[in-house]
């Protein structure tokens, strides 16, 4: 199967917010949460990178590896208390993604 | 195994294409250590002043925004008579002193020590200020109110004044051409970046140091002290000071105070803001240092793959699975990546060790950021490596032997 181009421009989009939000691991305001927030923020934005790897290829493990990082950052934000307004961008974004996947889910590969 | 070959086969180009994990890891974690540093000793020597302690005195403490100089410097400095004010009316503070300094020369025998910061302390210094005394004891209140020629030293003082070993409790030294007993010995408290350690520092009675000295002039830097009762706020203090002091100065309603209420927690949040943009600005310098460390990585990955596509091709016809492949390149990124976070550790560390003495101040490497240096390391490993290590793994095994 060929990538749909709405998968290209999510993937590019993907790629360059992790690009633009890797520093934010090591930012003040998350160092401040911790000794070992920066730590588990960090394989969150991680494994949000390699899902999107993963959609690129067009492969399930990508969409699941995605909802997975998905839910852990909503997990890591609500018990952290570090919800900001601009979130809430990046929570539209993020089920734009979801619904967008679910449409090509079906045809995805299943293997690695 | 095929990964430690590897990097072991290519010595050069594993030490260059780690060397800029090692730059960015050194450039983020050794502005984190420095502002960490600063900070806690600035928050120390904050801290040191007390937080439940308002001073009164004739500039207000202000970070930044409008500061009317021409204004304040019209004032009077604060007095003795301000002090009794506050001591025989006062409801809100446990206690209140006086404090005024100058520098003078302070000899025992043929030992001196230039420029001593001489302070002129009331009775209830001790309990206004954060200070221990080591050896010996605080002033009576008969000695405060005689003005006794006795003084209490600064920890300095014990090694440059008197030879080791040697007690200085009851020894005579010499200051403003008099002689002072040596009453008691201030514990150490280490360099202060706000310049207000203790172990710099002569203490004598306030009442003697009046005789020598104009108590009110500006250059003495005059201020009181007002420790708040447990349980009153700073905000319920300022407020009885201000009408106590009004009424001491008989100023008229509707003119502006002559004084200024000082917090500690003004300080506290003008240097929240400097290190926040210290820190900021450092994050961003070292982020980008290590996104470019990042890319090294995963340059040297790519043409470690292609470099060793036929060896790849022959594992996979011999059954090892994609998984497989992903996790041996994968593993060889974090690796370098990790020697290259732990070799800028190691030159930050090697610093720390002698840097403290250069700037007069304990610079430590925590582990706080220690943590986070491995951290980004071991996140760029994962990051700049899985794209290469992914690739070798969907190799066509066939086509992989071919090459």
């Amino acid at each position: 199967m060929k990538r749909p181009l709405i998968l290209s421009i999510i993937c590019v989009i993907g790629f360059l917010w992790v690009v633009i939000t890797f520093p934010g691991v090591f930012s003040p305001s998350v160092k401040k949460l911790g000794v070992f927030m920066p730590a588990i923020y960090g394989l969150i934005v991680a494994a949000t990178f390699i899902s999107f790897i993963g959609v690129w290829h067009l492969k399930r493990w990508g969409m699941e590896l995605y909802v997975i990082s998905f839910f852990s950052k909503m997990l890591f934000f609500v018990l952290t208390k570090s919800f900001e307004i601009t979130s809430i961008l990046g929570i539209a974004f993020s089920l734009w993604f979801m619904i967008t996947y679910l449409f090509f889910y079906k045809r995805m590969d299943v293997n690695l | 195994m095929f990964a430690s070959h590897s990097l072991l086969a290519n010595k050069l180009r594993t030490f260059l294409s780690l060397l800029g994990i090692t730059i960015g890891i050194f450039a983020i974690i050794t502005v984190f250590t420095v502002t960490d540093s600063l900070e806690n000793n600035i928050r120390g020597s904050i801290e040191s002043l007390g937080n439940n302690v308002v001073i009164v005195e004739k500039w207000p403490w202000a970070f930044g925004g409008d500061y009317p100089w021409w204004k304040y410097m019209l004032r009077p400095t604060a007095s003795i008579n301000d002090l009794e004010a506050i001591q025989l009316n006062s409801k809100t503070a446990e206690a209140s002193a006086f404090r005024v300094d100058t520098k003078k020369r302070v000899q025992y025998f043929n030992n001196m020590v230039e420029n001593a910061t001489i302070s002129g302390v009331s009775a209830d210094y001790n309990l206004v200020s954060n200070f221990e005394i080591e050896q010996g004891r605080y002033f009576t209140q008969l000695e405060s109110d005689n003005g006794k020629n006795v003084a209490i030293l600064g920890n300095t003082f014990q090694t440059g004044l008197f030879s080791p070993g040697e007690n200085p409790l009851g020894k005579e030294v010499k200051m403003f051409g008099r002689k002072f007993t040596v009453i008691g010995i201030v514990k150490k408290q280490g360099e202060s970046m706000m310049g207000n350690s203790m172990d710099n520092q002569v203490m004598i009675p306030l009442n003697f140091i009046r005789n020598i000295l104009d108590v009110r002039a500006e250059t003495n830097e005059p201020y009181i002290a007002v420790k708040a009762k447990a349980g009153v706020s700073n905000e319920q203090l300022k407020d009885e000071l201000t009408g106590l002091l009004r009424s001491e100065r008989r100023l008229q309603p509707g003119t502006e105070d002559s004084f200024a209420l000082n917090e500690t927690s003004v300080l506290s949040k003008g240097f929240d803001g400097l290190f926040d943009v210290i820190g900021t600005v450092g994050w961003i310098i070292g982020g980008f240092s290590i996104l470019v460390g990042g890319f090294g990585i995963a340059n040297i990955m790519f043409v470690s793959v292609k470099e060793r596509t036929n060896l790849i091709g022959i594992q996979k016809s011999l059954g090892a699975k994609n998984y497989f492949i992903l996790l041996q390149f994968l593993s060889e990124a974090v690796f370098l990546s990790l020697i290259g976070g732990l070799l800028g550790l190691l030159v930050i560390w090697i610093i720390t060790l002698f840097a403290g003495d250069a700037f007069g101040m304990e610079i430590k490497l925590t582990l706080a950021n220690t943590v986070l240096g491995l951290t980004i390391s071991f996140l760029i490993g994962i990051i700049s490596g899985f794209v290469p290590a992914y690739s070798a793994a969907q190799l066509d095994p066939v086509e992989a032997i071919r090459q």
